[in-house]
């Protein structure tokens, strides 16, 4: 079987070294063109672990702490730091036996959905070279949807898996808050940051979520290991699960006259009747827009409000890169200036803007006002139903020169509402479910906290009604 | 709305500085946020709602033991420092 198809599963029997050789190899072959990773690592680790990841080789996300390996959350201000932890997540895959082959590339320090503003370029989308794969987690997407490695670790803070996951044509799963440590992840937004996976089927990303969850007294916002085994309950019955969809988002009158939208939505309506078919129950329901409007922004303030604060330790002083000046404070401002690109310092003045004592009332209070209720409202809806259901996107990938990372007064309810799985902590899985134009689509499925067993439940019974599970790009996937 | 001024005095507090045309930009991007952000505010009922901090009450945290325990070296704790002298960070010596 060819290597780049390969499951977790597939590779369970076969020699660990030559596994890494082959991710190696191609994540060498592939870097120049995809830009994949910050780092490739040409020596084979491997701890013998007693788990089904055991031999298996993955790739880390770059804000990830590895001990004695660069980390540098593809900013130029930690371009040279080297950690001397490592994050509870990667020491739980270490022993577990699965094996690192590199750290990926994301959207500097994780602000960011492009792909585009690492510090060592831009990452490519495997499917069409000339769009992104999206962000921040674009490298771990782009090494899984290329076949490199059969899974992959990122983090999500607004859809920064489930996006990427997306427009690269596998699956993408980012769990309850708190199930997977962050004990080691660079922070973003601390309230909306987790830690996921990707990878090439549903029942994969059960395998590795089983591995790095569990308890971690070292994040406060740990959960109690729940002890359940996720591959092990993925094939339940699904007959009579009930979902819904938003009206106000998926109602194709909104979108007259916008071919690509309504082909996104003539899909995701065929799909949900083949989920029809098989046994589910599937509703749409209604959301007031002025919240559904209010999403972007309340995720804009509080981001970058967080952020911040979180960031205000890369000075430069003791680790990160050294600025020039006579005192403290201008070599911490030269570092600063120096380190950071644009667009991160432009979310940090807004933030600074929204955390003055003057305006936290109307800016800061009110982003975590309207996030409450829009809990409240899916929490409400999660007590009839067991999950929603919507198109992960509405628009393909976006080419290089269309692309903008500024602020626009246009409300994408369509490109924007995965952020809902964050406000709410919701487990939340992109699974793909077909093509356009030679570019796969893909549908999200987000239920209720600590259920996320029933989320890849009902996952992978969709993912083998859509039949799109384990696609490369290349090959003879590229239709 | 926030003048150029203020901008500038929010990046300086923040320990950087921007080029006179990123300020351009940043200019119309806040105009575009605070009109976001005055439309949050007129949304029905909002304020009878508390600010939510964190997704959902975690009832499993626990303040950890107050324990005395070693997690890394001195010399590790400098390993990323670009200038250290005799087991410390070294900074310009400043007396104005």
């Amino acid at each position: 079987m060819n290597y780049q198809k390969m499951t977790i599963m597939d590779m369970s029997e076969k020699d660990p070294e030559k596994l890494f050789k082959e991710a190696n190899t191609l994540a060498h072959q592939y870097q120049e063109e995809y830009n994949s990773f910050v780092t490739i690592l040409d020596t084979f680790d491997m701890t013998d672990g007693k788990t089904k990841l055991r031999g298996i080789p993955y790739a880390l996300k770059d804000n990830i702490a590895t001990k004695g390996i660069l980390t540098t959350a593809s900013s130029n201000i930690l371009k040279d730091y080297v950690p001397v932890f490592d994050a509870t997540v990667y020491k739980k895959l270490k022993e577990s036996g699965a094996v690192l082959v590199g750290k990926t590339v994301l959207d500097e320090l994780a602000m960011g959905g492009t792909g585009t503003t690492g510090h060592t370029g831009i990452v490519k989308n495997p499917w069409d070279k000339t769009r992104q794969i999206g962000g921040s987690s674009a490298g771990s997407a782009a090494a899984v949807a290329l076949g490199i490695v059969p899974f992959s670790i990122g983090s999500d803070t607004g859809d920064s898996i489930r996006k990427p996951a997306a427009y690269g044509g596998i699956v993408g799963f980012k769990p309850t808050y708190g199930l997977v440590s962050r004990y080691g992840l660079f922070p973003f937004a601390s309230s909306l940051d987790h830690v996921g996976c990707f990878t090439r089927s549903v029942k994969d990303a059960a395998i590795v979520t089983d591995i790095i969850k569990g308890y971690d007294e070292n994040d406060m916002t740990s959960l109690k290991d729940d002890g359940k085994c996720y591959e092990s309950t993925i094939e339940q019955d699904i007959h009579g699960r009930k979902l819904f969809y938003i009206k106000e988002i998926c109602d194709k009158n909104l979108y007259q006259g916008k071919s690509e939208i309504l082909s996104v939505l003539d899909s995701f309506y065929d799909n949900l009747k083949k989920l029809e078919e098989i046994g589910f129950e599937i509703e749409p329901v209604s959301i007031d827009k002025d919240l559904l409007m209010a999403l972007y922004p309340t995720y804009m303030a509080i981001t970058c409000a967080e952020a911040t604060s979180n960031d205000s330790n890369l000075t430069g002083i003791s680790f990160g890169i050294r600025g020039e000046g006579k005192n403290i404070q201008e070599m911490i401002m030269d570092a600063r200036t120096k380190g950071f690109s644009e667009l991160i310092k432009r979310r940090f003045v807004l933030g600074s803007y929204i955390l003055q004592r003057e305006n936290q009332e109307k800016l800061f209070l009110n982003a975590q006002r309207i996030r409450h209720m829009i809990v409240d409202k899916i929490n409400t809806l999660f007590q009839e139903f067991d999950g929603m259901i919507m198109p992960s996107f509405g628009s393909l990938p976006p080419k290089f020169e269309d692309s903008s990372d500024r602020l626009s007064e246009e409300y994408l309810l369509l490109e924007n509402h995965l952020c809902i799985g964050n406000f709410g902590g919701f487990p939340s899985i992109s699974i793909p479910s077909g093509f356009l134009n030679n570019l796969p689509l893909s549908i999200n499925l987000t239920g209720r906290c600590k259920e996320d067993d029933l989320v890849l439940n009902m996952a992978y019974y969709m993912e083998k009604t859509f039949g799109y599970q384990g696609i490369v790009a290349g090959g003879e996937d590229h239709v | 709305m926030a003048t150029k001024e203020q901008l500038k005095d929010y990046a300086h507090k923040m320990m950087f500085d921007m080029k006179e045309e990123e300020y351009d930009t940043l200019e119309k991007e806040f105009e575009i946020f605070e009109k976001q952000m005055d439309f949050i505010g007129k949304v029905k009922g909002i304020e009878k709602i508390v600010p939510m901090t964190f997704p959902y009450i975690n009832e499993d945290v626990k303040l950890r033991d107050d324990l005395v325990k070693n997690t890394i070296t001195t010399k590790e704790a400098l390993k990323n420092c670009k200038v250290v002298d005799r087991d410390q960070v070294r900074v310009p010596k400043v007396v104005e």
